[in-house]
């Protein structure tokens, strides 16, 4: 009887294996001339991007001001005049955006994807960090050097 | 469907072990046309556990799921051997506002918790005697069960009931389970009904705690009466003997734009078979001597194609539980869909009923492999048809709701007054 893994992990094998070989083939890094190690990077990687949801990720948090690097994909109406602004917010809301909702999904929408793409390279950075980290404290060890486990 | 006083759902439940108990079910839609997935779950439990519980649904009068617009009359009525209360819906939902809503409480830099309860009003649909009925009666109910977090009367209705709420959150990996009120309404009802496992861990890993005592129920599937009908009506159709399956709305959010453009590579790469896409459509579907969409299709033309499909697709990212997977198994027909829903990957995972892809290389290798391999394509489909047979017939599933409103009122008995 055939296991969803088993034929899975055969056949994710074989597409891993055609992807190597091509990336290989357009010149890439001559290390994933190595079909174990590419599987190894193959798998770190999609274990990044099964964790890049924004609340799993720890660049955020050390970015600062969201303001100043998030992308934001809401349009506020927003014056500074007070009161005397209504009739401009008015005007934007109701008479241009009608007009211009077109352009402004096209842009939200590619924006939505820069907005992943960014989550997802996040992740990698924080698998890829966190990997470092364990190779760094295990190069201690075998030196014979301390390692902060506290 | 039968009616829940006939015998063969007098068969699924068996004899009635445990006491009548007074529910009742809080819903945004009813009744037997309204088509949406929570809805159909609702109504489907409700029909059977009628004829062992005095079972009462709140609901509002709409029938269109985007506008609210009230369709149904107000007032009480008893619909397949059920009682039904409808509520007149106060305003339609204003599609705009709700758009621009929905921008700002999604939008990365977040909102005020004021804002996200405005979205949830603005979600609809705003039924404020049905809310008034809950604030005034809802101690009538021994137990209260709530389906869909995402619509305003289980949003604001649940609250006002919380020690005998059950919540069936019907949640799906989309941005409105990420939403910061959420984790304090997740943690406040008596008990929790959920489609899957995946689900299960998405509310509680949101709710920031293990969410008990609590069900997986699924959704019950009466065996297939006639597993092989006659090709007669696909052929008269011009579908071909060897055609792979996508059922339901061909819509971008289900996925439908990426099988497309997976399935046309496959095509270019010599891939055989045919894509039949049977569903009202709101893609442009390309011209494609492969690929054949069929626009809405009557029951016996659903039933025949999923009979004689070699593979059903499913290619929606976001799911809390699809039934059209299960319509598949129950058919023995294996599925082929987008690992990265959970729901979807777990569910073929547990089932050992078909493959996933996560890619265009993923879609082709995995669906030449379906097409090439027949014994073990039957025998995926065989083992989907199992697990159906395992988990989703009705007297399972509806051992496991009465199992868990048993708990939930012998807990609230024994609890401090």
């Amino acid at each position: 009887m055939p296991a969803t893994e088993q034929v899975m992990s055969e056949l994710q094998g074989r597409v891993r294996e055609r992807v190597r070989s091509e990336l290989v083939r357009h010149g890439a890094s001559a290390a994933l001339e190595d079909p174990a190690l590419f599987a190894e990077i193959d798998a770190l990687l999609r274990a990044a991007i099964e964790r890049s949801q924004p609340s799993a990720l720890l660049l955020p948090e050390l970015l600062g001001d969201p303001s100043t690097w998030r992308l934001e994909t809401a349009i506020k109406y927003q014056t500074h005049r007070g009161p005397a602004g209504a009739p401009i917010v008015f005007v934007k809301q109701r008479l241009l955006m009608p007009i211009l909702r077109w352009f402004y999904e096209f842009n939200r929408d590619n924006f939505e994807r820069q907005r992943r793409i960014n989550q997802v390279l996040f992740a990698c950075v924080q698998e890829l960090a966190i990997e470092t980290t364990r190779l760094r404290r295990e190069l201690r060890e075998l030196a014979g050097e301390p390692v902060d486990r506290t | 469907m039968s009616s829940p006083a006939s015998p063969s759902i007098e068969r699924e439940i068996g004899p009635a072990p445990a006491p009548r108990v007074k529910l009742a079910f809080v819903v945004q839609r009813y009744g037997a046309g309204i088509a949406g997935g929570s809805e159909m779950h609702c109504r489907q439990l409700a029909e059977r556990l009628a004829s062992r519980h005095d079972i009462t649904i709140l609901t509002t009068c709409a029938r269109d799921y985007v506008t609210w617009d009230n369709a149904l009359p107000a007032g009480e009525s008893v619909e397949n051997g059920v009682r039904v209360r409808r509520f007149p819906v106060a305003h339609p939902r204003n599609l705009k506002a709700f758009a621009d809503l929905s921008d700002e409480v999604f939008d990365d830099l977040g909102s005020s918790p004021d804002r996200e309860e405005e979205w949830f009003r603005a979600n609809g649909p705003d039924a404020p005697a049905l809310l008034e009925h809950l604030r005034a009666h809802g101690k009538d109910y021994e137990l209260v069960l709530f389906w869909a977090f995402r619509y305003a009367p289980s949003h604001f209705g649940l609250p006002l009931v919380a020690d005998r709420a059950i919540l069936l959150p019907t949640a799906e990996e989309d941005p409105a389970v990420d939403l910061q009120v959420l984790p304090e309404y997740f943690a406040r009802p008596a008990g929790y009904l959920f489609l899957t496992p995946e689900e299960e861990t998405l509310v509680s890993t949101r709710a920031g705690q293990r969410l008990q005592p609590s069900r997986v129920i699924g959704i019950g599937l009466e065996p297939e009466r006639d597993p092989h009908p006659s090709r007669d009506i696909l052929d008269g159709l011009g579908i071909p003997q060897d055609f792979v399956l996508y059922l339901g709305r061909v819509d971008r959010n289900k996925g439908c734009a990426t099988l497309i453009e997976y399935f046309q590579e496959y095509s270019e790469a010599g891939g055989q078979t045919t894509l039949v896409l049977a569903g009202p459509s709101t893609l442009a579907i390309p011209a494609h001597p492969r690929i054949r969409a069929l626009g809405y299709v009557e029951d016996a033309v659903r039933h025949a194609l999923l009979s004689h499909a070699r593979a059903l697709v499913v290619p929606s990212p976001y799911e809390s539980l699809s039934i059209v997977l299960l319509e598949g198994w129950n058919h023995g027909v294996p599925a082929l869909v987008n690992a990265y829903c959970k729901v979807l990957q777990g569910q073929v995972r547990r089932a050992d009923g078909g493959l996933y892809y996560r890619s265009s290389r993923e879609f082709q290798e995995t669906l030449s492999w379906l097409l090439s391999h027949e014994d073990s394509r039957r025998e995926l489909g065989a083992q989907g048809l199992a697990y159906v047979d395992r988990e989703y017939r009705w007297p399972t599933v509806l051992d496991r709701v009465e199992s868990l409103l048993e708990e939930v009122s012998r807990r609230r008995s024994t609890a401090p007054a």
